[in-house]
């Protein structure tokens, strides 16, 4: 390599030939590197050493040539690193634990010290690595003329080009300069806001979020005549009733919602919770609600307000303006039951209201909550007060374009092309803009639709800042230099205020001074910077807007939008993880589906999933494979977001129905609808009832659902805690062999608690990042060959029309008596002294024996080479702990056999005790309920010791003698009068 | 001409004919060795041939592409790994029954009838084991790594699982296969030098020869040779219940529900020697017709094996029903379910074939009329096949795709590739059976000279 120096990346990017030499030093890889990797590396480590140890580097250890000259200190080769940082989602920060390999991210935790995380994670952001190494992302600048493929181009030329551009606009006080951003809630881009709108007064900047919360801010600065943000302490509360609020998942604090909920329902003390859901389509919040009521998205308002109206009659102070409601159609009697319940509670009920509900709903929601002076609501400042809501904001900024007023449009992330409501065709618009920058992970639909492409630092690629929804502030550290050249956010507005590139650090250790900023990116979190909390009053004008939710009416069909569970608003769609994760609810994978309620299939004759209906909304039609989910509102029908993209990439290319096809902005989350059935099927590919399940099948799963997951009520449970024991008989084993193994050393084990579980599914793919497995198609799905190793099974108990669900995580049990072990005829899977049941791959000739004998079906086959395309760049994402399993050998769930061993390495090491909690299986750690731990079953002070002694745990299928490591605890569920009704 | 022949009526003072005919040593030998010594053998066996070959290259073209692709390319899933391999595995482990049960069982009780029907019976069985033993060598994920299942002694000191079933499976068949083979190659001795004798080119008279390893027919050769097919019947006996009862275990030592039941061994032994003896029908009933041999396997043979498919297909039929009984009386919920699945849920199909054919179709046999013509007989003996091999299917896959939990139930559907698979191995089969027909006796000639003789002189004994 020659020996070129020079002065900033930037600089070194433009050396025509040092690209040509990396390209020749490092052939595998010559596409995507268009820097080098290893004096960067370098350059990281100064400040690096000085930041605890932090390294970054590309890759490790084959193509490089300098030695690692500069080893920070503590450092050991090979061993993983964690280091903490933080990701912003939806303009809410989530704090994570990155675990890095030799300069390697491969895995993403929960970060124990963030207020959104609390140490858990959800299904997406276990995804980040793998859209780190995505090899679909953009590896470089276009510029896009005439045609669409577009020219490829280095920074340096960007910044030559842009700068008579904003010269311009410089002079011109930024007029035609607009910038539409995702949401963010980086301080630094606070920071650099100002700064862009000092230097461009004339330029305006629109945020959209196709998933706005915007309502919940509105209906609050209504009630309040101030905007304030409302955080929940479940902690705080005994009664909970949800209007459509996804609190246990959907929610930028749903971690946080989620823990305090399980706690509470655990039982201990004899009192737990009680949830009450008001919803249109069944969540994971209705689904572990002790009640839930299912009525159309249109009446969800229309049920709080006959609720308010009830509890004004019981002397709860509310306006005189809610007695409205009393003369509506819509009536349950459930919510007399749900009035004396929060009555009963008061200073400890609470009543929260979902995003796709009108302003004036969430305005009386908060009226209600002080009329109960419930002490689980709390209020804050928002942190971007003056910021438009998202709708009216891109709404403005189309209008401008149509007009000609915009000249340079700058797109910080975000997909609004794909995203934005679709009468305002932006897709279209863009292209009459005279100048388009885009900054963006991938080449995407927005992208094609602009005049520059520049490709964005990946979340563990760049320095940035975040601020969770109560405010805390995250440092996100990169893990690892940009691998395609990318920029991030801050750093493209720093170049647009000051016409040259700035590096990230510069600018977000300049936002957070020097003072405890060591300790903040050791932490990833800053400690007390969580907002203040204000304490509002009520404006005596806001019951003025209940005229119009009073007289809400719904007659037809209607069409409600939900965001994917998986993908969100479509941004993860090109991630195989996400797409072939199962959606909790429905368990689809691959595809989105029209949810129809039983009632309605019944009525448009739709008789098996996958049916293709045309629904016509908004002027615009659409066909969409239907699936019938009990539990679905009558006359309601429900798409989610995030699918049908057409520039996503190999994976989500073409995936699943667009449902942003039929909306529009004055109808963000319901609009009246047109359904009929057409002659078309396709086949939906779940994870359970693979097939269309008989009558026969039907009524028999029921019955064993109930035995599976056992399932009481409070008070049969205060009467007799062990209830879940007694309701399958366990015959005394005969052994022939006496004793048994003794396992006197350590003795692993698992404790899942039904109670806890809500169902979030992330778990599942915790368990795919950490264990390397193998995404595999939705044909291989249809099959029934997905390879999740830890999978949770849903049974629905309750009545079809009002179901709730029962959730039941499942992977290998390890079960002393495993009837995998006898029957291989290679003992490829063989129990170790610790009561682990392993599985030896290079034994393994794949028999499939093993799998067929084992009663909880959790093996998995390779029936193909499931890494066979595989390209370097992705098999980055690899776990280097855990091996990458071959063509034709079966796997399953090691209890995290590769955490186990460090855990043992390093006690070792020390001559000590492995301690209880020391050892936590990726699973264990994502989940944000706590519901499953692991640990030694022969320390007597362990959890899960005391978990296994519970009177509420049982072993599935016990009574078949495999004496299982993994037990569950029974579920509970507190309905309101002790059971006698659910 | 039929009427004639008809040797089936039992006549109180003496034994009924097993030869027809005006036979004798001469035209016996004459009869089965003018079929191998032919210039040519008939158009219909070429046709045949050239079918069969070409079944049997399909195999070897699934083979390939299962072994470059994956097993994926089979329709196998979770919960049912196991489908056409395994059943079709069975299925020919249980067809190789008859052939030793003929030679061996059957020679031990004096039932002198055997002689007619045991050669071509014991080919079929080698030619049967071989189909079999296809199977669950190329089922597994890494066929490459197969010889692991085997105790080879190693620098890893790593045994197979004696404890596996599976494994059990592996010497069960390569036993029984190597028993078998000596069985049916040493009875082809005296044969074979008698083509040897009367072969006419150089070339016929080396390679006999070579096989025939220089019998002479000396008293004291058949002295030993007697001996020797004794001891063979001998060891042969238990080797025809062991082998159904071992592949059996794979099934009943299992906790699935459908598979984990005491009864199997005694119901795969009937299960067998029933399927067995139907394509021992299905050859001889067509063979007999094409290449003259009505005098040798005569209507009472037929009449013989008849009987014996009837009380075989009821002894299934009994464990069919005892199946359901215990699933109901052993008050488990679980296998009361599979029972109830097997007969009304999504494989109720399967099931009903397997009753109908295996349980129904045979009953006709309790018509004479029906056991004395040839046609009906065929018939009935190809619908015990079909059912015998839905039987397999519905233990298998029916088990399999609803077990214990709701949750990871499933269906099972085989490709193309495993329908051709399936093909294929009748084509391998056939294949084997043609080149036997035309190459080597497919009737004991020495065996049936000496029933001849005993029938002659011994009649009013």
């Amino acid at each position: 390599m020659s020996p070129v120096m020079w002065r900033s990346l930037e600089d070194l990017a433009d050396d025509p030939r040092l690209v040509e030499t990396v390209s020749r030093e490092f052939p595998l890889y010559a596409d995507e590197m268009l820097a080098p990797s290893r004096r960067d590396f370098l350059r990281l480590m100064g400040a690096s050493v000085a930041l605890a140890g932090m390294t970054a580097c590309r890759r490790w250890p084959t193509e490089h040539i300098v030695p690692f000259a500069h080893m920070p200190e503590g450092y050991v080769p090979g061993s993983a690193l964690q280091f903490a940082s933080s990701f912003d989602v939806s303009g809410a920060g989530r704090g994570v634990l990155v675990t890095s390999f030799d300069g390697r991210p491969v895995k993403i935790e929960g970060n124990p010290l963030h207020p959104a995380s609390l140490g858990a994670t959800d299904p997406t952001t276990q995804a980040a690595v793998l859209e780190l190494y995505d090899p679909d992302r953009s590896v470089g600048l276009l510029e896009r003329g005439a045609s669409a493929e577009g020219a490829s181009r280095r920074w340096s030329e960007f910044a030559k080009a842009m700068e008579p551009v904003l010269a311009a606009h410089r002079a011109s006080g930024g007029t035609g300069l607009r910038v539409l951003a995702e949401p963010s809630s980086s301080p630094t881009q606070v920071a650099l806001r100002a700064r862009f709108a000092a230097a461009f007064p004339k330029a305006s900047w629109v945020e959209w979020d196709p998933l706005t919360r915007d309502a919940e801010r509105e209906g609050l600065r209504l009630a309040f005549s101030r905007p304030v943000r409302r955080h929940l302490d479940l902690g705080r509360a005994d009664v909970v009733a949800s209007f459509d609020c996804d609190l246990l998942f959907d929610d930028p604090q749903s971690i946080a919602h989620a823990r305090a909920w399980a706690q509470s329902r655990r039982g201990a003390g004899g009192t737990m919770i009680r949830l009450w859901s008001v919803e249109t389509t069944l969540s994971l919040t209705g689904g572990a609600a002790d009640h839930r009521i299912a009525v159309k998205s249109g009446l969800v308002p229309v049920a709080l307000g006959r609720l308010a109206e009830r509890l004004k009659r019981a002397g709860v102070p509310l306006p005189s303006e809610v007695d409205r409601f009393g003369s509506h159609a819509f009536d349950d009697p459930r919510l007399d039951r749900m009035a004396a319940d929060l009555l009963a509670a008061r200073g400890r009920a609470v009543v929260a209201v979902g995003p796709a509900h009108p302003a004036a709903a969430h305005a009386l929601a908060a009226a209600i909550n002080a009329g109960l002076s419930s002490g689980a609501v709390r209020y804050t400042d928002v942190p971007d007060p003056d910021r438009p809501p998202h709708a009216k904001a891109v709404l403005t900024l189309a209008h401008e374009i149509e007009d000609g007023a915009v000249e340079t449009l700058v797109l910080l992330g975000g997909n609004p092309a794909y995203d934005a409501p679709r009468e305002l065709d932006l897709e279209t618009k863009l292209k009459r803009v005279r100048r388009t920058i885009r900054l963006g992970l991938y080449d995407d639909e927005t992208s094609l639709s602009c005049t520059w492409h520049l490709p964005r630092a990946h979340a563990l690629e760049a320095w940035g800042d975040t601020r969770a929804w109560d405010g805390t502030v995250g440092i996100a550290q990169p893990l690892i230099e940009p691998l395609y050249d990318g920029k991030s956010a801050i750093e493209l507005i720093a170049f647009l205020i000051e016409g040259r590139f700035v590096h990230g650090y510069d600018l977000v250790a300049a936002t957070h001074g020097e003072s405890g900023w060591r300790r903040a990116v050791h932490d990833g979190v800053v400690e007390g910077s969580g907002l203040p909390g204000v304490v509002p009053a009520l404006d005596p004008g806001w019951p003025a807007s209940l005229g119009a939710l009073a007289d809400l009416r719904t007659d037809g069909h209607e069409l409600t939008f939900i965001r994917s569970a998986s993908l969100l608003d479509g941004r993860f769609a090109n991630l195989g993880w996400l797409v072939e994760l199962p959606d909790p609810v429905t368990k689809l994978t691959w595809d989105n589906a029209l949810l129809v309620s039983p009632e309605d299939a019944k009525a448009l004759k739709i008789e098996a999933n996958g049916t293709v209906v045309r629904v016509v909304a908004n002027g615009k039609e659409l066909s969409i494979p239907a699936y019938v989910l009990p539990g679905q509102a009558a006359g309601a029908f429900t798409a989610s977001l995030g699918w049908g993209r057409t520039r996503a990439g190999r994976v989500g290319t073409g995936v699943g129905t667009d449902a942003y096809a039929l909306r529009f902005a004055g109808t963000p989350w319901r609009v009246e609808a047109k359904i009929a059935i057409t002659s078309d099927h396709v086949r939906l590919a779940t994870t359970q009832d693979h097939q269309l399940v008989d009558a026969l099948g039907k009524r028999e799963a029921r019955i064993r659902g109930e035995e599976l997951v056992r399932t009481g009520t409070l008070s049969t449970f205060r009467h007799d805690p062990a209830f879940a024991k007694e309701m399958v008989h366990v015959p005394e084993p005969a052994p022939l062999w006496d004793p048994p193994v003794p396992y006197d050393g350590h003795k692993w084990g698992m404790a899942i608690d039904l109670t806890a579980c809500t169902g979030c599914h992330v778990c599942t793919i915790a368990c795919q990042a950490e264990n390397n497995i193998p995404v595999v198609g939705k044909d291989e799905v249809l099959r029934g060959r997905e390879m999740h190793w830890i999978r949770v099974d849903r049974y629905f108990d309750g009545t079809p029309e009002e179901p709730s669900l029962a959730f039941q995580p499942m992977a290998c049990h390890h079960c002393e008596n495993a009837p995998c072990e006898p029957v291989c005829p290679v003992a490829a899977t063989v129990h170790d002294h610790e009561g682990l049941n392993v599985m030896v791959y290079n034994r393994c000739i794949g028999t499939r024996y093993c799998a067929n004998n084992c009663p909880y079906k959790v093996r998995r086959f390779n029936y193909f080479n499931n890494h066979k395309h595989r390209t370097a760049i992705e098999a980055m994402v690899f776990n280097p702990e855990v091996t990458v399993r071959a063509r034709g050998v079966m796997e399953k769930c090691t209890y995290c056999v590769q955490r186990i061993s460090v855990a043992k390495i390093a006690a070792k090491n020390a001559a000590r005790a492995i301690a209880d909690g020391e050892i936590v299986p990726a699973c264990a750690q994502a989940c944000p309920t706590q519901a499953i731990v692991f640990g030694d079953l022969n320390d007597s002070g362990s959890r899960v010791r005391a978990l296994h002694d519970d009177a509420r745990a049982y072993g599935v299928l016990e009574e078949i003698n495999t004496r299982p490591r993994t037990r569950y605890l029974a579920r509970l569920k507190n309905p309101a009068g002790g059971g006698s009704q659910a | 001409m039929e009427a004639l022949l008809d040797n089936t009526r039992d006549d109180p003072e003496g034994r009924a004919p097993l030869v027809l005919g005006d036979h004798d040593d001469l035209s016996i030998t004459e009869k089965v060795c003018r079929i191998v010594e032919a210039k040519k053998p008939p158009k219909a066996w070429y046709v045949a041939f050239a079918i069969a070959v070409s079944f049997t290259g399909i195999l070897g073209l699934m083979i390939a592409y299962l072994f470059a692709i994956g097993v994926g390319v089979w329709g196998l899933n979770r919960p049912v790994s196991w489908g056409f391999d395994i059943t079709n595995f069975v299925f020919w482990v249980g067809i190789g029954h008859a052939g030793t049960l003929i030679s061996a069982i059957l020679y031990l009780f004096r039932q002198d009838w055997r002689t007619g029907i045991n050669r071509f019976a014991e080919a079929m069985t080698i030619f049967a084991v071989i189909c079999a033993v296809m199977f669950p060598s190329i089922h597994v994920g890494r066929a490459w790594l197969l010889y692991w299942a085997a105790p080879i002694p190693n620098q890893m000191q790593m045994w197979p699982n004696f404890r596996s079933p599976l494994l059990w499976d592996f010497f069960a068949v390569s036993t029984y296969m190597t028993v078998s083979l000596v069985f049916w190659y040493m009875g082809l001795i005296p044969d074979l030098a008698a083509i040897r004798d009367r072969a006419t080119s150089k070339l016929r008279a080396t390679v006999y020869g070579i096989f025939a390893l220089g019998w002479r027919g000396s008293n004291r050769h058949w002295h030993r040779y007697e001996r020797a097919y004794l001891i063979l019947a001998a060891l042969a006996t238990p080797l025809v219940l062991s082998v159904h009862s071992v592949v059996s275990f794979d099934f009943a030592t299992s906790v699935l529900p459908g598979w984990h039941a005491t009864i199997f061994p005694p119901y795969f032994v009937a299960g067998a020697i029933f399927g067995g003896f139907a394509m021992v029908l299905v050859l001889a009933v067509p063979c007999r017709q094409w290449f003259g041999m009505r005098d040798l396997i005569t209507p009472r043979h037929l009449d013989n094996m008849c009987k014996i498919l009837l009380a075989t297909g009821m002894m299934v039929g009994y464990a069919y029903a005892i199946e359901f009984f215990i699933s109901w009386y052993s008050g488990n919920p679980v296998e009361g379910f599979v029972f109830i699945n097997r007969a009304f849920g999504p494989y109720a199909w399967a099931y009903w074939i397997m009753v109908i054919c295996n349980v129904a179709t045979p009953q006709v046999f309790w018509s004479k009329r029906a056991r004395s013509n040839p046609w009906i007989i065929f018939g009935v003996a190809f619908c015990v096949n079909i059912g015998m091999w839905f039987e397999r299917f519905v233990i298998i896959v029916t088990s399999l795709h609803r077990d214990f939990l709701p949750s990871s139930w499933g269906v099972y559907t085989p490709t193309w590739v495993e329908v051709l698979t399936l093909a294929g191995s009748f084509g391998l089969f056939f294949t084997l059976f043609l080149l036997f027909l035309r190459y080597l006796p497919m009737i004991a000639i020495a065996e049936v000279k000496g029933i001849m003789h005993k029938q002659r002189h011994g009649a009013h004994r």
